[in-house]
């Protein structure tokens, strides 16, 4: 069976709060932070970026790894902030991690699905026996023009999942994807911040597309929410997830695990599989997850997993060496509007 | 050179920093030695004031570095994090 | 073989924003050729200390640079070893002349510093180091500041101690007319100088200046007439390039091992040295060249230079830089280890005015390049 073999996870030690943000733009800071349901979003360091931010993730994963690096035969990396628009992220974290030259590397985009998309990837080439392991990345230093809505919520961090062939902590059970020519979300070549089309980016957006791809998978499992354990969305703020949850007819409790968003705000390209990571690391061994992701320009990406005894083992590890997910967001900082301008080079 | 522990045995904070370096500071610079037997010096990132003594124990992490033109290759290096 | 200084000058030390290095240089050669009463016709060989020409200015090749300015056609070198440049160029003037190669040979020391921007001279000293020092964004002054941290750790140094190294060195520039700085300063003044690394303030670090010095040696006795000075050691000391790589933090072993040897070569002792101008770059430096040298033993110098007994007016017999050092005459890199020399000549023959050193026999000149990894030191001896 085609699964995860290890992952791991990296938020930015910095918290800026909503707050300050509303206070520097002179809006209304309660009725900001109660309508976003966000207090503080993660914002990475002034010398971090989705490199080292992916590496921190891939680390974690490599450290609960029955293998070693050179055993990966696959490196894919999502993010919307690749510091080359022309040189691969991948081949940069491949050599510092050691997976050595025998590997296929490539840089995803997809806004803030390039990493699912990497994940279903590495999932064929391993279930067509062309490879055993594969490494999937997702990692963002989100970026956002000031004084814009994305502001608050845009953040910072990597979640890395390493695929196999052997003694996995959570079995692929199916996967689907759904995809379509909806411009919501965007930023031209050369050009510094995404632009956005309000409220476009909800129902023909989001919603269409989460909602497509999963009752794609549910037609093909023919698998009800009352079969899942838990659920998990993409997050771009704290209603959307909550919203198509209920939609699909699941309950407030299968999907609370996987918010994440409520303490860090959206890492665009980390958020659907930083949420996975806060599930796996409660799931028991038997839970099904039922996992979809959201790129705007848009398509999701629905997967359906099942969890092993195997997870116990690696949930271990990461309670003890205070690396759970939810040990990495209590793990911060807070920082003020100034700093967070200077950490993310607009100043 | 990742994930190496070792121990602060002196450290100071660059206030006045050079031309490409400009961007971080105020950053303090620590001479470390590890447990492997080896020394280094590095830039110390993501810590507390708390931190700042001889004696602390830190880990190798992957940061940029210097401050290159924006169509220069990015940059890596070893810096230390406290914990 | 004995080797005897004939003549030497400097220039003024300083911001000197209308002089050019070419003036620098023969401005001080000229005035130490005529100090010893001699023309650029005995001249064999030139021997330049310098360190950033070429990164702050373009140009290397300096021997042949000067040479040609000096209008003397001779066999011409450039010594580099950072801050050390000067020793080392005078080192290697000592050697050519023993050799018999040579029989009367001129030292120049010169550095053009203060017309660049001060984060590209930091960057540009930051040469003096190692690449890992480099890329860690370490400053010379956060290197001094490492080794400042670490002393005060083990032998309780404070920052008082440090700054009384800083009014010792500006009350005796006071009295050197070719010091960059004219004013005593206070301890108080020191303290609440901006901090450039912690814990080395603004007024604990020596500055950035332009200057040069030259002297010229020669082993013929007959060109040596009423006032001479001899060189009775010349030595030259490594260690590890970067900090990190030091046996220890809290002491220069470039520095032990060139004291020691040097001591060894003109059969003499810490005790038996009236003056001594040491590389106070920062003032933490010179707290470290008294213990290195062995004029105090580790962890004791502090609370003696503190107490004036290194100081002028109050020490009992043993001065140290009179001429202000580095902190307070400036610190042209490669002109400083010449005019340590030039400093003890004019001591040793009676004519430091002001800052006089009475019944000074035996001169001690101690130059360091980086942060320890060059040491020189040359004894001198009036006859």
């Amino acid at each position: 069976m085609t699964g995860i073999v290890s992952y791991g996870t990296y938020i930015p030690r910095s918290r800026l709060k909503l707050a300050d943000i509303a206070r520097a733009w002179k809006k209304n800071e309660k009725e900001i932070v109660s309508s976003l349901g966000i207090v503080e979003k993660s914002v990475p360091g002034v010398d971090e970026d989705a490199v080292t931010i992916a590496l921190e993730a891939a680390l974690q994963s490599m450290s609960t790894f029955y293998g070693k690096p050179s055993d990966i035969e696959a490196l894919f990396i999502g993010s919307e902030s690749h510091p080359y628009a022309v040189n691969p992220t991948s081949t940069i974290v491949g050599e510092l991690l050691g997976i050595g030259n025998s590997y296929l590397a490539a840089d995803l985009e997809f806004a803030c699905k390039a990493a699912t998309a990497g994940m279903q990837a590495i999932a064929g080439l391993i279930e067509s026996k062309h490879m055993h392991f594969g490494l999937t990345i997702g990692a963002d230093t989100a970026q956002s023009k000031p004084h814009d809505a994305l502001e608050y919520t845009s953040a910072a961090a990597g979640a890395a999942y390493l695929m196999g062939d052997s003694r996995c902590l959570a079995n692929l059970l199916a996967y689907t994807s759904y995809s379509s020519d909806t411009p919501d979300f965007w930023r031209r070549d050369g050009i510094q911040y995404p632009s956005h089309a309000g409220r476009f980016t909800g129902e023909p957006a989001y919603f269409a597309h989460v909602m497509g791809a999963a009752r794609l998978l549910m037609e093909k499992t023919k698998i009800t929410p009352d079969k899942i354990t838990h659920c998990v969305f993409h997050m771009p703020n704290t209603k959307f997830p909550r919203d198509v949850a209920r939609r699909l007819g699941f309950t407030p409790s299968q999907l609370a695990p996987s918010l994440t968003v409520d303490y860090i705000g959206n890492p665009y390209s980390a958020s659907t599989l930083l949420g996975f990571a806060a599930t796996l690391d409660i799931a028991k061994p038997g839970d099904k997850i039922f996992m979809v992701s959201y790129g705007s320009g848009a398509g999701s990406d629905a997967f359906l997993w099942e969890v092993t005894e195997n997870v116990v083992s690696h949930q271990e590890i990461r309670k003890k060496n205070k690396q759970t997910v939810q040990d990495q967001m209590q793990n911060k900082t807070t920082i003020n509007y100034v700093e967070y301008l200077k950490q993310t080079h607009k100043i | 050179m990742l994930g190496k522990i070792g121990v602060v045995t002196s450290w100071t904070i660059i206030r006045l920093p050079p031309a490409d370096f400009g961007y971080q500071a105020p950053y303090p610079v620590v001479i470390v030695s590890l447990d492997n037997g080896e020394s280094m010096v590095a830039q110390m990132v993501d810590y507390d004031e708390k931190n700042l003594h001889i004696g602390q124990r830190v880990v190798t992490v992957v940061r940029r570095t210097v401050q290159v033109k924006t169509d220069d290759v990015v940059p890596y290096g070893i810096k230390v994090k406290p914990i | 073989m004995n080797i005897y200084i004939i003549g030497a000058a400097t220039t003024k030390f300083g911001e000197l924003w209308g002089v050019s290095p070419r003036t620098l240089a023969t401005t001080a050669v000229s005035n130490a050729l005529k100090d010893a009463e001699i023309t650029t016709k005995e001249i064999e060989a030139l021997f330049v200390g310098n360190m950033l020409s070429g990164m702050l200015g373009g140009q290397e090749h300096l021997g042949a640079f000067f040479a040609e300015e000096l209008g003397i056609s001779v066999p011409a070198f450039k010594i580099e070893g950072a801050c050390a440049s000067g020793g080392l160029a005078l080192h290697n003037a000592v050697n050519s002349v023993l050799s018999g190669q040579y029989k009367t040979v001129v030292v120049l020391g010169v550095e053009k510093m203060t017309d660049h921007k001060p984060e590209d001279v930091a960057t540009a000293l930051m040469g003096a180091g190692s690449e890992g020092e480099r890329l860690s964004g370490a400053t010379f002054p956060g290197l001094y500041a490492i080794i400042a941290r670490a002393h005060m750790e083990k032998y309780k140094t404070t920052e008082r101690d440090l700054a009384s190294v800083a009014v010792k060195n500006h009350y005796h520039a006071s009295l050197n007319p070719n010091a960059q700085f004219h004013s005593p300063i206070t301890i108080e003044q020191v303290l609440k100088s901006s901090c450039v690394a912690d814990p080395l303030k603004l007024l604990d670090c020596s500055p950035i200046s332009d200057g040069a010095a030259a002297v010229i040696i020669t082993s013929n006795p007959s060109t040596v007439n009423k006032k001479h000075v001899e060189i009775i050691a010349s030595v030259a000391a490594t260690d590890t390039l970067g900090l990190a790589q030091r046996a220890s933090l809290t002491e220069l072993h470039a520095t032990k091992d060139a004291g020691v040897r040097a001591f060894k070569k003109a059969g003499m002792k810490p005790s038996d040295v009236d003056i001594a101008e040491v590389h106070d770059c920062f003032t933490i430096a010179e707290i470290l060249a008294m213990e290195d040298l062995g004029f105090y033993k580790k962890g004791e110098a502090a609370t003696a230079i503190a107490r004036g007994e290194t100081m002028l007016g109050t020490s009992k017999h043993f001065v140290v830089n009179p001429s202000g050092g580095l902190k307070g005459c400036g610190h042209p890199v490669g002109a400083t280890g010449v005019k340590q020399v030039v400093e003890l000549f004019d001591q040793l023959l009676g004519r430091a005015q002001k800052r006089q050193v009475s019944h000074a026999t035996i001169g001690l000149a101690h130059n360091v390049g980086g942060s320890g990894a060059t040491a020189t030191v040359h004894i001198l001896k009036n006859i």
